[in-house]
């Protein structure tokens, strides 16, 4: 009797901690969308007529309730640069407000919002702007229906996708940042794996006084904290190594660095230092999930340890592999800290990949989406702007870890299938 | 090198064992300990080339350990330590000269379950080939139709080569590391339990196999099952608690042995 009520109890424990899971998981998702996705979204223009007779035509960004009267916080045309137009209005000040459809809001390439009314209002605009910028988008959002607004809403969604960045880092597309991300991830993938694996199989190999060295050494890697290695990779790759490469081969260049500054190859190493320790632990573990009949096998036709190793237990311990795999990206992916020390910069005035020879530039500094969150979270001029586009690039480094996550589950899965049998 | 070494008395004496003039594998005084265990001890034992030699006895006589030190699998357990000597041919198998992969090569193992590895049907049997060096196609598939056919494998097979060799039944798989075993020519196979998976249908036609198989190749048996030892077998070995009791012709062992505890074990009285 006893044990069937805490049976009924244990149960009820589980579902409600799972549901508080689930729970947390799609709230996160959720806000993340909501108010990531938000300014791609064309906002209507309003028209706001004061109790003076004047008229203030803008998106409102955000409305307060202060006591008993509330206040409207308007963004008016950026005549002159961009979050220089911000009006806050006093809701007791308002005579009246409409949404006229003849209102235009023009966004321009270097990110400022121009607003206007009229069938002619474009031009007097543009003229008004008084730059040689070009206008990227004109819309009339009050005019709008609902597909042409979504229209608007993946347009400016594939642009922040697509598009490098305007004005510092504040507004435009975030694809540095993404490729940075992408890259550095991939770089580090390439490097982590092989120190991962053979690790693993020394681990897995011997027992003797050195391998419990290392696997102390290993287990104690996991437990600094993530800053620590942004210093060691500054310390050890970025002046010991990139500064010794520089006074070995480029010597007539310094005092600037070439490698011896912050830069891609030094990140990923870094970040490799920094997952070393889950892919160890996961591939050992495959290794050891291996039976040993399989091992036994091999060897009694005529294999060499190393034979059997390459040709039957690695490629049966491949879901293993992927599993590590799957730790170290989701681990790397969100470290931004260690990176801020080893060549994460605001703004790179060039991409770490592009069609020039040798492709990948591993010496460069580069952009990443972890790095812009905090930028534009915390570091950003215009915070009506930086906060949504903090939710944004959240929304997408969140995104990008689950492509890469998907990818090699569904990898592992299929994997997994061919090698059930060997389980039983 | 064998003329220094005692002739093996229960060898001589055995009652049908003067025609075996041909030996396969022969151990010397072969001991084996796995730290404080003794495994085996003073075991000599002289395999008949060519013919079927059952390993009876009971759980933990060190039947399956010395078969693992013909092939010095015991080599892959740390506190594993072997005295003796072991001949395979002419070959001393734990020389310091000795290639391990050679040895493990000439002396094939086939394990109690069926190990296939996770790969193709093909893939399984091409193994041990590979390992040799064998790459040209024409080649490992004429070899590996042969070691089917020799493990009365390929007519169920043949269609479907590229399948995994998990979708085999156990019967199909305990042929297949059969055929796995003697695609590399191995000059004696020694089986462990290798019919205590089956179901009694497929015990039988896999002792048919067995037989089949002896007319190229030297079986060593180990088995649990007596009746079985008795139907397959041209000699039969007796091991109890690590120590080789008797040896000799299978009928005489069974119908007339000479030691106490052979009768005690045969009949049932014991173990």
């Amino acid at each position: 009797m006893n044990a069937r009520r805490y049976g009924a109890a244990g149960t009820w424990l589980v579902a409600g901690l799972s549901g508080v899971c689930v729970g947390a998981i799609v709230l996160l998702f959720g806000f993340l969308a909501s108010a990531g996705l938000a300014p791609f979204w064309p906002a209507p223009v309003e028209a706001v007529q004061l109790r003076d007779g004047s008229t203030v035509l803008g998106e409102i960004v955000a409305s307060e309730a202060t006591g008993l009267s509330g206040a409207l916080a308007i963004r008016t045309s950026e005549l002159e640069r961009m979050g220089s137009a911000y009006q806050r209005v006093r809701s007791s000040d308002i005579a009246a407000r409409s949404q006229p459809a003849d209102a235009v809001a023009i966004t321009l390439v270097d990110g400022r919002r121009l607003y206007g009314r009229g069938s002619d209002g474009e031009e007097a605009l543009l003229a008004a702007a008084a730059a040689p910028v070009q206008a990227i988008e004109i819309v009339r959002p009050n005019a709008l229906g609902v597909l042409a607004r979504c229209s608007v809403f993946f347009h400016r969604l594939a642009r922040f996708l697509a598009t490098p960045p305007a004005a510092s880092n504040l507004v435009g597309g975030v694809l540095p940042a993404l490729l940075g991300t992408l890259t550095l991830v991939l770089l580090m993938s390439l490097i982590v794996m092989p120190f991962g694996i053979a690790t693993a199989i020394y681990l897995h190999r011997r027992r003797g006084f050195a391998a419990r060295c290392v696997r102390i050494a290993i287990n104690q890697l996991a437990g600094v904290p993530s800053i620590v290695y942004g210093v060691i990779g500054l310390g050890l790759f970025v002046h010991g190594l990139g500064g010794g490469i520089d006074r070995l081969f480029y010597a007539d260049r310094l005092p600037v660095p070439t490698f011896g500054g912050g830069g891609l190859l030094w990140a990923a190493l870094t970040l490799a230092l920094l997952t070393l320790p889950v892919v160890v632990v996961s591939v050992e573990e495959g290794l050891a999930r291996i039976p040993s009949s399989l091992r036994e096998g091999s060897l009694a036709l005529g294999a060499t340890h190393d034979e059997a190793l390459w040709t039957l237990l690695l490629p049966a311990a491949r879901p293993a592999l992927l599993t590590g795999l799957i730790l170290a990206v989701a681990r790397a992916a969100g470290a931004v800290a260690p990176l801020m020390l080893v060549g994460v910069v605001k703004l790179a005035p060039a991409l770490p990949v592009d069609g020039v020879f040798p492709y990948l530039h591993p010496s460069r500094e580069f952009m990443h989406l972890g790095f812009t969150i905090y930028d534009a979270a915390l570091a950003s001029a215009d915070a009506i702007r930086g906060v949504p586009r903090a939710y944004a690039c959240a929304g997408l480094l969140v995104g990008v870890v689950l492509v890469l996550n998907l990818t090699a589950i569904l990898l592992r899965n299929r994997l997994r299938d061919r090698y059930r049998a060997l389980e039983t | 090198m064998l003329s220094a070494v005692p002739e093996s008395e229960s060898l001589a004496a055995a009652p049908g064992a003067a025609d075996v003039a041909d030996v396969a594998v022969q151990t010397f005084a072969l001991s084996l300990r796995y730290g404080a265990r003794q495994a085996l001890s003073g075991v000599d034992l002289a395999v008949p080339r060519r013919r079927i030699t059952a390993l009876i006895g009971p759980s933990g006589s060190g039947k399956s350990s010395l078969l693992r030190c013909l092939n010095r699998l015991n080599d892959e357990i740390a506190d594993a330590r072997v005295d003796g000597r072991v001949l395979v041919g002419d070959t001393d198998a734990y020389a310091k000269d000795t290639l391990l992969h050679d040895l493990r090569r000439r002396v094939g193992m086939v394990f109690q379950r069926p190990n296939p590895f996770p790969l193709s049907i093909h893939d399984n049997v091409a193994y041990g080939l590979r390992l040799l060096g064998i790459r040209r196609r024409r080649e490992l598939d004429e070899r590996i139709e042969a070691a089917l056919q020799a493990a009365a494998l390929w007519d169920e097979v043949a269609a479907r080569l590229d399948d995994s060799a998990f979708d085999l039944s156990l019967g199909q798989q305990q042929r297949l590391v059969i055929a796995r075993a003697i695609a590399v020519e191995p000059e004696i196979l020694m089986l462990d339990e290798p019919a205590s998976a089956l179901d009694p249908a497929a015990t039988l036609r896999f002792e048919e196999l067995l037989h089949e198989l002896a007319q190229r190749y030297t079986l060593l048996l180990v088995t649990h099952n007596m009746q079985q030892a008795a139907r397959v077998s041209d000699f039969t070995a007796f091991l109890h608690q690590g120590r080789l009791v008797e040896f000799g012709d299978t009928d005489a062992l069974f119908t007339n042995p000479r030691e106490r505890q052979t009768e005690d074990f045969i009949t049932g009285r014991y173990g």
